[in-house]
């Protein structure tokens, strides 16, 4: 790890001023301490700014708010998440460590990097970690890597488990700019594909600060799942992940949602499996033409063709068990 | 006051592990954790070329970083003195001439070490280390180098193939298993003194003291006796510390360079490519059998990884020559070399895999034969006699392990078709498989200190890796003796104290307890010789007719010629009695063969739209001669089970051919189970002591535990969902569909 200083500013207004692009914010730490050992990220100073965001988490009139600094444990068992947006709950208690979640944040969790191999070896080739050197995982070992929406670049899955939920659910971003300006970001539009620039992971502008994450109210507290298959049953990334939630009236899909982890370089909803399935009756058969219609888009690698079968498995069992959650 | 300063007073549990509150409380030292005054730090730095040659290496940027004191490479290494010309490093067998070769054999070798005053100085350093490399040609594809290896005989051929060509039951196969990385808990780590400059003490994590004390003496060629090696706390091994690693020898460099105690501990990335693994290997089993499921013969050929440098057989055949009577066998083997470092000995070596091979394998057999494979595999047991070299057992209670494993299991739930039981969207199924393992024996001494007050130190070089060695040896020598366990202490893990064997292949308590037991009987003798002085009574008294009490000695069943320890003292002006014996294997070992033997039952769940696999049950028994401690020995077998989920569903080097070395080599990407893939494992044992093993009957449950599990969980999940899977990892991806 290259030695760096530790700066604790004492106001927001502050942190943004301090920043430079050779100095880092740390929140939780999480992946940040693990991308310094491992030479990925080599800041000069990191600013700790977590005494200076929010981590409330507010139940407010159009949905709930959930502060950058709310630590993932917090979130899992909160009161109002789980009576009404449990399927947040579901998918951060799918991520990570009892141990990790008491120290990540709700801010770090969306900004967390890709957990491929080859970003994190150095002595190996990597766009997103080196721009213009090649990825290696693209004809390597890319069992963990994307069936969908990758590019010649990089083919890097995004690792969290709590953003495929609030994909789901369509949440927004609030942050704060370098000019201390707030500006909302839908949560669809947070997070980028690959194409020519993998090294950049979403579209938060540079140095600027996610101040919190909104939920709106939505109608699928009831019928909800979320499925990761991995290779243990913890403590391990997702090989695919669904979150699918249903809004039922009597059998009938008033509503569907439907969003993936482990697949592509961000949280990937599938919205022409969700149209499909509005308006039908909630049926086995309905659900294999939903997992149907979202294998038919896919594009797996040379090493995650599996990942195809696992994912119509996962929709699926995801969609059966919003029937009985 | 900072946590961890808080005082405790917590009550010794008489039927705990004697070290479990020095582990929890923090006292308890590893390798790592001694304070050494002037202690300086050591970092690795690895090859980034899996194959080639070092041209140059640049340290003046990483010297004149902070805190740096100097640089190891082999341009500038301090002499060893085995190690004056090519010839001698080989002649050594030491392995990875670390320093003293500028050729490339794996990616990660050690190619230079920074020394710093701080752990994180060294840590920044070794990255500005820059090396000049001439790449060659790399191969880490087992599957592809391995069809081009030759097999060779491996062990004596038993009658004829030709025999049984036409049997009307064959199964033929292939089966792979991936290499597995042992990753104890606790990290290699070693701490170099040079007290002078023929002294050296090391703090080491090891599975045996004195084996570490004797190669350093040779490598250094110093007397052993100034070789001090302290292991008094080990977390885990499964074999990773049975042979001394670069990374020691290392650690003495660079204390020898910079004349200053020096620290290493491996990163846990480092422990991939640092302390050995299970290499990966393929079989090929070809096992025939009459009408009636009589076996009537067996081909099994094996090959397995290893490095360029070091030729290593894991012995994957032995297995076969063990358990059933084979009239005609034949086993081949072959090593294969590798652009990766050295394998080694990992829980069950060699065995296990074996045992994977043959326990699917006649699994296979027993649906062709449509006999249930509990009575299969019975009926074809070796039970009197070790068919390889023909000694009879001394006990072999496999059977039994079978009996009773089916009974704990309620084996009758399960269906003789595959696919046949589902539970809501999982198919259930049933398998079982047996393992077998050489029960040894080395030669031991233990030591005890007794004071007036009764209490007594046991004590023993043995390492004690989180077996229960010690618990083991107070629960002997309160047996012996008769003073109660919270009047003994122990003390082990140093070459300062009674030397014994290493701690691996299932030999350590096996060899311990009888050293105990040795040194026990001196201790009655000598007290009863004082005692004579008082009573003659105890003139001719036997140690098995004394008892030590609580605070006296006395003869078994006469409470009248009790003489109090204090008595005893005071007569002989004593302060404290010492005793030293040794105990090992003798003329038993021409007259019987040993064995320890275990069954292995699974119930599993499949979920085949998703490909997950669920241990729902898990059942280990087990024939370990007399159970000494049964809470150390059930967790040792619970241990080895969650080891064989691992081994049958999970664990995998993850290496990348194309670029010649693993990627993603950290705990993200390296898999072993955790809780939640884990039912409770239920253990059970036959507990009947061998009479002629050692003087307490105990044989070693380190090796069985494992040997078969994976076996019986492919064969559970044959039978839930009718794919039989021989390849090794069983990961949902290849379950699904």
């Amino acid at each position: 790890m290259k030695p760096f200083t530790y700066i604790k500013p004492e106001s927001l207004g502050k942190a943004l001023t301090v920043k430079k692009s050779s100095t880092q914010y740390i929140a939780g730490g999480t992946n940040l301490v693990d991308l310094m050992k491992k030479q990925i990220t080599q800041p000069d100073a990191v600013e700790d700014i977590s005494q200076l965001l929010s981590d409330d988490i507010k139940l407010e009139s159009k949905g709930i708010l959930i502060g950058a600094m709310a630590k993932n444990s917090a979130v899992a068992v909160n009161k109002n998440i789980l009576t009404n947006f449990p399927l947040v709950s579901k998918a951060l208690l799918a991520g990570a460590s009892p141990q990790i979640r008491n120290m990540a944040s709700i801010g770090g969790n969306l900004l967390q990097r890709t957990r491929c191999p080859y970003f994190y070896d150095v002595t190996l080739n990597c766009n997103k970690r080196t721009p213009g050197t090649g990825c290696s995982a693209i004809k390597g070992e890319n069992r963990m890597s994307a069936i969908v929406g990758y590019s010649n670049h990089c083919v890097a899955v995004h690792p969290s488990d709590l953003c495929v939920a609030l994909a789901a659910l369509d949440a927004s971003v609030s942050i704060i700019n370098k000019n201390q300006k707030k500006e909302v970001i839908a949560f669809k539009s947070f997070h980028r594909l690959p194409d020519e620039h993998p090294e950049k992971d979403n579209h938060l502008p540079e140095d600027a600060l996610i101040a919190s994450v909104q939920i709106p109210n939505n109608p699928f507290s009831k019928n909800y799942a979320y499925i990761k298959l991995r290779d243990r049953d913890s403590y391990a990334f997702a090989l695919v992940s669904v979150a699918a939630a249903l809004h039922l009236n009597k059998n009938i899909i008033q509503e569907a949602r439907l969003a993936s982890g482990g697949v592509a370089h961000k949280p990937w909803r599938w919205t022409e499996a969700e149209s499909f399935l509005k308006g039908k009756s909630a049926t086995v058969e309905n659900f294999v033409k939903a997992a149907d219609i979202i294998a038919t888009g896919l594009k797996p690698l040379s090493g995650n063709g599996f990942k195809v079968q696992l994912l119509k498995g996962a929709v699926e069992t995801a969609l059966q068990k919003c029937l009985t959650p | 006051m900072n946590f961890f300063d808080e005082p405790n007073n917590i009550q010794f549990p008489p039927e705990g592990r004697v070290e479990a509150v020095a582990k929890v409380t923090g006292v308890g030292k590893y390798a790592a954790e001694y304070n050494v005054p002037d202690l300086c730090h050591a970092v690795l730095v690895g090859s980034t070329i899996a194959a080639g040659r070092i041209n140059s290496i640049g340290v003046d940027e990483a010297m004149l970083s902070s805190g740096v004191i100097d640089i190891v490479t082999h341009y500038n290494k301090p002499e060893v003195s085995a190690w004056s010309d090519d010839a001698k490093i080989r002649e050594s067998r030491f392995g990875l001439p670390v320093f003293f070769t500028d050729k490339i054999y794996f990616k990660g070798q050690p190619v230079a070490m920074v020394i710093a005053e701080t752990f994180e100085k060294a840590t920044y350093a070794a990255s500005l280390v820059k090396i000049n490399y001439t790449a060659e040609n790399f191969e880490v594809d087992f599957d592809r180098a391995q069809a081009k290896i030759p097999l060779s005989n491996a062990g004596k051929e038993r009658g004829s193939e030709t025999t049984w060509a036409t049997a009307p039951f064959i199964v033929d196969a292939e089966f792979s298993i991936k290499a597995e990385v042992h990753h104890p808990m606790e990290m290699h780590a070693t701490i170099a003194h040079w007290l002078s400059n023929d002294k050296l003490k090391l703090y080491d994590k090891n599975q045996g003291v004195n084996n570490v004390q004797r190669t350093f003496a040779r490598l250094f060629n110093i007397p052993v006796e100034n070789v001090e090696v302290i292991s008094e706390f080990v977390g885990g091994g499964f074999g990773s510390g049975l042979r001394i690693w670069p990374h020691t020898l290392a650690t003495a460099l660079a204390a020898r360079l910079v004349k200053k105690p020096v620290k290493l501990m491996l990163t846990r990335q480092q422990m991939f490519c640092s302390v050995g693994y299970r290499p990966a290997s393929w079989q090929r089993v070809r096992i025939g059998a009459d009408n009636d499921g009589k076996f009537l013969g067996i081909v099994h050929q094996a090959k397995n990884g290893t490095s360029l440098y070091e030729s290593f057989a894991e012995g994957i055949t032995r297995i076969t020559r063990l358990i059933y009577s084979f009239e005609n066998l034949k086993t081949e083997s072959a090593v294969v070399p590798l652009n990766l470092n050295t394998p080694t000995w990992m829980r069950g070596p060699g065995d296990c895999t074996g045992d994977f091979a043959i326990e699917s394998a006649i699994d296979e057999l027993s649906y062709q034969l449509k006999i249930d494979p509990v009575e299969l595999r019975i009926k074809n047991l070796s039970l009197e006699k070790n068919p390889d070299n023909g000694l009879p057992w001394s006990t072999n209670y496999i059977k039994e392990c079978i009996e009773k494993g089916a009974v704990m299991i309620d084996w009758s739930r399960r269906s003789p078709l595959p696919k046949a039981q589902k539970e809501g969207e999982w198919y259930i199924g049933y398998g079982m498989a047996v393992g077998l393992w050489n029960a040894g024996r080395g030669n031991a001494s233990a030591a005890i200190i007794m004071q007036q007050d009764g209490t007594i130190i046991v004590q023993t070089a043995m390492t004690d890796i989180g077996t229960g060695t010690g618990t083991g040896m107070q629960n002997v020598a309160n047996e012996i003796t008769g003073i109660p366990k919270s009047k003994i202490s122990i003390e082990l893990g140093s070459s300062n104290l009674p030397p014994a064997p290493s701690q691996g292949g299932s030999n350590g308590l096996s060899s311990i307890t009888g050293a105990v037991v040795a040194a026990c009987n001196v201790l009655k003798e000598k007290l009863a010789q004082y005692a004579t002085e008082i009573n003659g009574v105890y003139k001719n008294a036997l140690p098995a007719d004394i008892i030590l009490t609580e605070n006296s000695i006395v003869i078994k069943g006469k409470g009248e010629t009790a003489i109090s320890y204090q008595q005893l003292w005071q007569k002989k002006s004593l302060t404290s009695v010492e005793v030293e014996a040794s105990s090992g294997p003798g003329a038993e070992r021409q007259k019987y063969a040993f064995c320890s033997s275990a069954a292995h039952f699974c119930k599993v769940m499949v979920h085949l739209p998703t490909g997950k696999v669920k241990i729902n049950q898990l059942v280990s028994v087990a024939d370990g001669g007399k159970i000494v401690n049964e809470k150390a020995a059930a967790n040792q077998m619970s241990g080895a089970a969650v080891g064989g989920i691992g081994m049958a569903l999970m664990e995998e080097m993850p290496l990348d051919v194309k670029e010649g070395c693993m990627i993603g080599d950290d705990f993200a990407g390296y898999h072993f189970p955790v809780n939640a893939d884990a039912p409770v494992i239920q253990v059970g044992f036959i507990g009947k002591p061998d009479a002629n093993i050692n003087p307490t009957g105990a044989k070693g449950l380190g090796e069985v535990g494992i040997i078969g599990t994976a076996a019986a969980i492919a064969n559970a999940i044959f039978n839930a969902t009718g794919k039989r899977f021989r390849d090794l990892p069983i990961t949902p991806d290849k379950v699904a569909g």
